[in-house]
């Protein structure tokens, strides 16, 4: 079991280092997909000078912690793009046929596929996450609180679109349901919790785990709370858990289903 | 002891069907049709030990289905498999080690990374150590003659050079059988000669069972010792190769231009296909008459341009179902 | 023109078979103004406050507006269509057929736009409808003022993607110069409108593409007055000519490029 996870790993980093270096090939294209991916996110700081220039607070955030929230949301997208991009493309790779090569390797299919490829820009969001951590106050134990939820919170978000991909084992095209629900967690991600009433609320910590994968890290590095702590890992945990049931199960299906969508 | 028993394979698939224009979009999204297509019925055989055996039949008879049923892909509808004793459908991870495949246009290579980079990644994948590896390399690079491009990234490679590369790839892990789906298909005549020649010593080499599909009958002529033929979904022939090429591959098809018209009609072993005035083509029957006798009435400095071509797999099929009857 | 209404019909055709997809797409849009509403009501402590001149239901119909403008278009697909293109070496190929590449784009783009426009007008209004209740005040005269600067809006938009797409002459991969652009358009004219900026800021925008895109259409729409809308329009035209002048540039440079390179 051990050093089945241990090779699991070792191909895993195997294969984003081959990513790393198809993508250096061309050095310029590199770079500049990082640099412009920050300028991109750093354009949306106008939004908050405008916004704080009429409030001194928002939604009981202050500016400081808005840049917070915005190095978490920005950390956590770069993340899960990053090390998990074909996740958010799994839709086409199923209905293209395309799982058939990873289904005759030994080792799981899930992962060896979504960790086939990278994103560039995504290491642009992963790094702009850490220069707004620098803007709040970067200590020892800010900077490891954020290392930690950037992770949780990238593996949440990888494994929402894992689950929303997947359908595509039963309904076939689902690649826009997906990208919605990715969509969805991306744009609450950057507004303060505060600003949100009731039944809003209420989704943004259950049906669209924002507040966990998002709000809770904020709270949490400003203020230390070990309850909280503990279901941002509680619900990653689930979550990788209803990732994995979900695909294999539509793969199951895949395999033993007589359906071929082709047009004749 | 078989490597391979398949009994009473039955796969079907629906397929979704679509009619044209707007209002057919329209009404698919509303109420799509579907039809029953069945894929694979009923097929049993089974693969010896070290035996290379051709699985053929045209575009759609069922071949591919038929492989990745046996590669864990696809489940069955009816019927068994066993491949070294594993059922593909249950023990996926365990007949991944046991088995090696070539799907031939589907790449499962890095292109960006040369072929050594590339086999290092299979070596990881199936838990090689890192010694065993290059040692494995290395013995491949000189039976299957990479020394020239196997530090060149696999992009500006030649597709025959990729395909050694690909059947390279899927031997790392010394699979006990290997799947080889079209291996030649787009190649020119003399590499495919080529791949042919390195399959057949890999064979030797390693006793490893080689199962094999292709519509191109060259291959399985030079290759296969066992044939087995497939159309619309079952076996229609299941034979040694020498009974095949006795009974169907005897004959060829010569094509030539001529400067003068000849007469050919009333020669023993020869049939005319087609006759128009300078063109020819005809069909020689080589246990009656041999190609070079066939050449010689026709008289060779009367040429201008000839084709000389095996009969197309779907005629033996057609015969096939003729002497059936 | 009858080819260019050839193509425009035709692509209408196929996104019929995307209506869905579009259905679902507009669930990006509705959460996008479900935040912001959240955002306008937080803001204004009291519906009947001013805040820069804009009343709270205003800012709330300007979000729909620009958020229509801003969803419709669908920058990053065409910038994508547009780079491939230049990278297949499609629009070489392109070069020899009797229509212009740009006019053969823009027109492929509109049809491409038309449903969508149509959809998202009708959800945006009703969603409007629903959470704010009131309608601004607008005339037949606004309602003709309004569409025709959307029209151009969208015209512009798609003008000046087309020229950043064509970038792609120049450099590997022109989709990071469309993320700027594309975020400082929201920030700046969609979020909300140009009188949140300090003066300075407010006299520079003015002159930018920001007025015209999405800000035009979306202020006529919450404030009609008939002297602003000539004002708007006229910049539309004059931005419209030169967002032409500069992707025709673009594209006869980047194809004399390739004739000269050989592709």
């Amino acid at each position: 079991m051990l050093t089945e996870v241990k090779n699991q790993i070792k191909v895993v980093f195997l294969s984003i280092k081959y990513s790393v270096m198809r993508e250096l090939l061309n050095r310029f294209t590199f770079i500049s997909n990082v640099i412009f991916m920050m300028l991109n996110n750093a354009s949306m700081i106008i939004q908050w000078l405008v916004l704080f220039s009429l409030r001194e607070n928002m939604g009981g955030y202050t500016f400081k912690e808005v840049l917070l929230l915005w190095g978490i949301a920005s950390s956590t997208f770069g993340f899960s793009r990053f090390f998990f991009y074909k996740a958010f493309s799994l839709s086409s790779i199923i209905n293209e046929g395309k799982l058939d090569s990873y289904i005759v390797q030994p080792k799981n299919i899930l992962i060896s596929i979504i960790t086939s490829d990278i994103s560039v820009s995504a290491l642009g969001d992963l790094l702009y996450g850490y220069i707004m951590l620098v803007f709040y106050g970067l200590s020892i134990k800010s900077f490891l609180l954020f290392t930690y939820f950037i992770i949780t919170g990238g593996i949440i978000i990888a494994a929402i679109s894992v689950i929303l991909n997947s359908l595509s084992f039963w309904f076939g095209n689902t690649d826009v349901i997906a990208e919605t629900g990715n969509h969805l967690m991306t744009n609450f991600a950057t507004y303060p919790d505060g600003i949100f009433k009731g039944i809003a609320k209420a989704l943004l910590f259950t049906l669209i785990p924002v507040g966990i994968s998002n709000y809770i890290p904020v709270h949490v590095i400003v203020n230390f709370d070990l309850n909280l702590f503990l279901i941002n890992t509680t619900v990653c945990i689930f979550l990788i858990y209803f990732a994995f049931i979900t695909f294999y199960t539509g793969l199951k299906r895949y395999s033993s289903s007589n359906l071929m969508s082709s047009k004749i | 002891m078989a490597v391979i028993e398949v009994k009473n394979l039955s796969k079907s698939f629906k397929v979704k069907l679509k009619e044209k224009g707007l209002k057919g979009s329209l009404k698919s999204i509303i109420k799509p049709k579907y039809k029953t297509i069945k894929a694979v019925r009923n097929v049993s055989f089974s693969v010896e030990k070290g035996e290379i055996i051709a699985f053929i039949g045209p575009n759609g008879a069922g071949k591919s289905t038929t492989i990745k049923m046996m590669t864990s892909i696809l489940y069955p509808d009816k019927g068994s498999i066993k491949v070294m004793g594993l059922d593909p459908s249950r023990d996926r991870k365990a007949l991944s080690y046991e088995i090696g495949t070539v799907f031939g246009q589907k790449e499962q290579l890095w292109t960006h990374l040369t072929p050594y980079d590339n086999f290092k990644f299979f070596g990881a994948i199936y838990d090689i150590p890192e010694k065993a590896i290059e040692k494995k390399i290395d013995e491949l690079r000189e039976l299957f003659e990479l020394d020239s491009f196997i530090n060149t990234p696999v992009r500006n490679l030649s597709l025959g050079q990729r395909i050694r590369c690909e059947i390279v790839a899927s031997l790392i892990h010394e699979p006990k059988v290997l799947f080889l789906d079209e291996p030649t298909i787009g190649l020119d005549p003399v590499v495919k000669e080529n791949i042919r020649t390195l399959i057949k010593r890999m064979n030797k080499e390693y006793k490893t069972t080689i199962f094999l599909t292709s519509h191109d009958v060259g291959d399985i002529e030079k290759l296969c010792k066992r044939v087995i033929i497939i159309n619309n979904g079952t076996v229609v022939m299941d034979d040694t190769m020498e009974n095949l090429k006795y009974h169907y591959l005897n004959k060829k098809i010569v094509e030539a231009k001529m400067k003068e018209m000849v007469n050919l009609e009333d020669e023993e072993g020869i049939t005319i296909l087609k006759d128009k005035g300078y063109n020819l083509k005809i069909e020689v029957d080589t246990t009656k008459k041999s190609v070079s006798d066939a050449l010689k009435l026709l008289n060779p400095d009367n040429i201008i341009d000839i084709n000389i071509s095996n009969v197309p797999l779907e005629d033996i099929i057609s015969d096939i179902y003729k002497n059936r009857d | 023109m009858k080819k260019y209404l050839f193509i425009f019909k035709s692509e209408i055709m196929t996104n019929l078979q995307y209506v869905f997809n579009i259905f679902v797409g507009f669930i990006g849009y509705f959460v996008m103004l479900f935040i912001l509403f959240n955002l306008w009501e937080y803001l204004y402590s009291d519906p009947n406050e001013l805040i820069n001149g804009y009343s709270m239901t205003s800012m709330m119909w300007y979000v729909v507006i620009t958020e229509i403008l801003y969803s419709v278009v669908g920058g990053r697909t065409l910038c994508k269509k547009i780079s491939n293109d230049v990278k297949s070496g499609n629009v070489a190929y392109n070069i020899n057929k009797p229509y212009s590449y740009i006019g053969y784009s823009v027109s492929s783009h509109f049809g491409n736009m038309f449903i969508k426009f149509i959809m998202y007008v009708i959800l945006g209004l009703g969603f409007g409808l629903i959470f704010i209740k009131k309608l601004p005040n607008l005339s037949l005269v606004g309602i003709i003022f309004v569409l025709v600067s959307s029209f151009l809006g969208l015209l512009i938009s798609t003008l000046l993607i087309l020229s950043i797409g064509l970038f792609s002459f120049y450099i590997e991969d022109s989709g990071p110069f469309y993320w700027v652009y594309s975020k400082l358009i929201l920030v700046m004219g969609t979020l909300f409108p140009i009188e949140y900026f300090p003066t300075i800021v407010q006299k520079i925008l003015v002159y930018t593409p920001v007025y015209v895109v999405n800000y035009g259409p979306a202020k006529l729409f919450v404030d009609f007055d008939i002297h602003k809308g000539i004002g708007i329009i006229l910049a539309q035209i004059i931005y419209v000519i030169i967002a032409y002048l500069i992707c025709n540039h673009i594209y006869r440079k980047g194809v004399r490029r390739i004739n000269v390179n050989g592709g």
